[in-house]
């Protein structure tokens, strides 16, 4: 009796240390996977030659749709308090995207999951916060702003678009963040965390686009009212 | 050949409990330190780790065979423990997780914690199987053996 109790003891003990056996060794293989996982680069050399000059092309329309406006020189009707608060507002905005914090990403040839990360946080902090919330909608709630030629038309356009925008990343940077909890994996996981790092960046520089497209339209609004008035 | 490689993973699991032992109390004495809470809260995760301690012990003083000789057990010791020093130390190392730096403490809590009861449950069911391979049967040819070598001996 003592025998087969024994027996059963140490079939009992095989069985746990096998059980642990192998969840030790799923651990310890799915995060050598995962490591490796994190550390994939993807090659965005191309990608970011032409988004760098959607870029410049984009900033050099602001840039000649405001200054078309002069203090000095201007014979119209319009506020020039208006107008000055407009190209003072945009100028801004164009001095954050053409600021080291932003045109480092253009430069990079590979990127990694961290910058994809990073590119996000610091579009977020940068281009939408300081310059889309900061500047465009502060601008565009002044009284001077507001007696401009056509202001009704160009706000809800503004303020739809800068709706649309401020929640256009925030997907994003929680699913890079997400990434970091990954640890079983399915073919779902798998296949989405593969395209993470591309797929955050290219989703981020879209939304960077259309910012951009934005105020390049206020851009020009701002340039009829100033030659028109 | 089995012999060696049992004697390999005898002595890595010392080794790599303390390791693991020593990583886990960091990471837990900083998060504690984030959180502003006494050190005494988290001593119930150290329990694990203090009973496996006081077992190895007891079978390296009462040369317990059934454990100290088990080739599979000690592998067993050594994967799961290499497991929670590679998950501490990817917690406190491996920048690419984004977490890591994002709030500023150097260490991925929330990855750690991830882990947390499995750890748990791999140290407890060492402790478990290892009280429960100190009840192996003594081997009688082997005793016999023994005895009568004693016997001529003496004689």
């Amino acid at each position: 009796m003592k025998k087969l109790l024994l027996e059963y003891v140490n079939v009992f003990a095989y069985t746990i240390t096998g059980l642990i056996f192998g969840c030790a060794f799923f651990l310890l293989f799915i995060n050598f996977y995962h490591m490796q996982e994190l550390a994939e680069t993807v090659d965005v050399s191309t990608y970011n030659d032409t988004n760098k000059a959607a870029i410049e092309s984009k900033v050099e329309t602001i840039k000649n749709n405001i200054n078309v406006y002069n203090q000095s020189s201007y014979r119209g009707s319009l506020s020039v308090y208006g107008l000055n608060n407009v190209q003072a507002k945009l100028q801004n905005c164009v001095d954050i995207i053409e600021s080291e914090k932003m045109m480092k990403y253009l430069e990079l040839d590979e990127i990694g999951i961290k910058d994809s990360y990073n590119f996000v946080v610091d579009y977020k902090n940068n281009i939408l916060n300081d310059c889309l919330v900061m500047q465009v909608v502060s601008m565009f709630n002044t009284d001077t702003v507001e007696s401009l030629t056509n202001y009704n038309i160009i706000s809800p356009l503004v303020k739809v678009n800068v709706d649309n925008l401020l929640d256009s990343v925030n997907y994003i940077q929680n699913n890079i963040e997400n990434s970091d909890h990954y640890y079983f994996t399915t073919d779902s996981n798998k296949n989405n965390f593969f395209d993470l790092v591309k797929d955050s960046y290219s989703s981020t520089m879209s939304s960077y686009q259309n910012t951009l497209d934005l105020l390049v339209e206020i851009s020009y609004w701002y340039r009829s009212i100033v030659l028109g008035g | 050949m089995k012999k060696i490689f049992n004697g390999l993973f005898y002595v890595l699991k010392f080794l790599l409990l303390i390791a693991a032992f020593a990583l886990s109390l960091f990471i837990f004495i900083r998060m504690n330190m984030r959180l502003n809470k006494d050190i005494i809260s988290v001593l119930p995760q150290f329990v694990p780790f203090l009973l496996l301690l006081i077992l190895f012990l007891v079978n390296m003083i009462f040369r317990q065979e059934g454990v100290t000789k088990c080739l599979f057990y000690n592998l067993t010791c050594c994967l799961a423990l290499t497991t929670i020093v590679l998950v501490s130390l990817r917690a406190i190392l491996d920048t690419n997780m984004v977490l890591n730096s994002k709030y500023g403490y150097g260490i991925d809590f929330n990855f750690y914690d991830n882990f947390l009861a499995y750890i748990n449950i791999m140290l407890y069911g060492l402790v478990l199987s290892n009280i429960l391979f100190m009840f192996k049967e003594k081997d009688k040819n082997k005793s016999e053996i023994n005895n009568e070598s004693k016997k001529f001996k003496k004689a």
